[in-house]
């Protein structure tokens, strides 16, 4: 019996990953590769599965993934400058007062950022609204240094955030800036680091949001700024 | 790109920065030029690598402070791959 159902292209397959129906943050890439790029990085990726398996050894795996992050991304080209600023920090490394400010979409329990004006906003909405999100004005969240990891929320719309749940160091590096605080690296941490989350409007980022966020980093007193894409 | 408007306003207002990126973002990253890059060979979303490999973050860290102290020109660019 001759099935009646249209079949899919593989194009289609691969442009399904970007938020389509097999919408998968991390390997949304596929809908930026050609169809044969897609099919020799998914063959490729086939192979290193297997080989994982037999050798216990997840290191080429992980290569194979990142190289097709890489490719996928290689032609997205937003915003070109010829040149940008340049500051040197006004003292040695030693005698600075360090902060972090991450675009990964952390805040602290009950300080939910309320994004697009959604109480308790769950990851599937955030994933579901991305393109709401990019017409908005970002929030820039104050995230104590002493708040306990427990307490540290992680949402965000454009990126799988699976390992930012198991450990936000991942994205969100507060405690391995707080050991080299320790250790006597640099002199200072400001009292919060910070986190928004990326997938904003560029616009208003740019035009209304910015002078703010200096103006919080002079007040903090920061000599110098971790910043952290996801 | 939203941290890239980020860098190089912070710089332009006198507050010095290094950005930790995955590879991924290298054409992002160039294109904006920015001050100080460290591109890590890591999955997006992972910058710092794999949860609680804690002498990974923590390295990572160090290279990325340590070219506030090297780094004399924009567009400074520490590739680990």
């Amino acid at each position: 019996m001759e099935n009646s159902e249209p079949k899919e292209s593989f194009e289609a397959f691969t442009k399904s990953f970007f938020y389509g129906t097999r919408s998968d943050l991390s390997f949304k890439f596929l809908s930026d590769l050609s169809p044969e790029a897609a099919s020799s990085f998914l063959q490729d990726l086939f192979r290193q599965v297997v080989d994982a398996i037999d050798t216990n050894d997840l290191t080429r795996l992980k290569l194979q993934m990142v190289a097709g992050q890489v490719a996928g991304y290689r032609e997205q080209k937003n915003f070109d400058y010829d040149q940008g600023p340049f500051c040197l920090p006004r003292a040695p490394l030693s005698d600075l007062k360090i902060s972090l400010l991450t675009s990964s979409g952390h805040f602290v329990e009950n300080d939910d950022p309320r994004p697009l004006g959604v109480e308790n906003m769950t990851q599937a909405e955030a994933e579901s609204r991305v393109f709401d999100f990019l017409k908005e004005e970002p929030f820039l969240s104050e995230i104590p240094f002493d708040t306990d990891v427990s307490r540290l929320h992680v949402r965000h719309g454009g990126y799988d955030i699976r390992a930012a749940q198991k450990d936000p160091n991942v994205s969100f590096p507060f405690e391995p800036l707080k050991a080299l605080k320790a250790e006597g690296l640099f002199s200072d941490l400001t009292p919060a680091a910070y986190s928004f989350v990326g997938a904003c409007s560029q616009k208003r980022l740019l035009k209304k949001t910015l002078p703010g966020w200096v103006e919080r980093m002079k007040a903090a007193k920061a000599d110098a700024v971790v910043l952290v894409p996801v | 790109m939203s941290v890239g408007h980020i860098a190089r306003t912070f710089e332009a207002a006198e507050i010095a920065t290094v950005v930790i990126a995955v590879k991924s973002f290298e054409t992002r990253m160039r294109m904006m030029a920015l001050p100080r890059v460290l591109l890590t060979p890591e999955l997006m979303g992972r910058p710092l690598g794999n949860p609680f490999d804690k002498a990974r973050q923590k390295n990572i860290l160090e290279q990325a402070l340590a070219l506030l102290e090297t780094a004399t020109q924009n567009g400074t660019i520490l590739d680990l791959a």
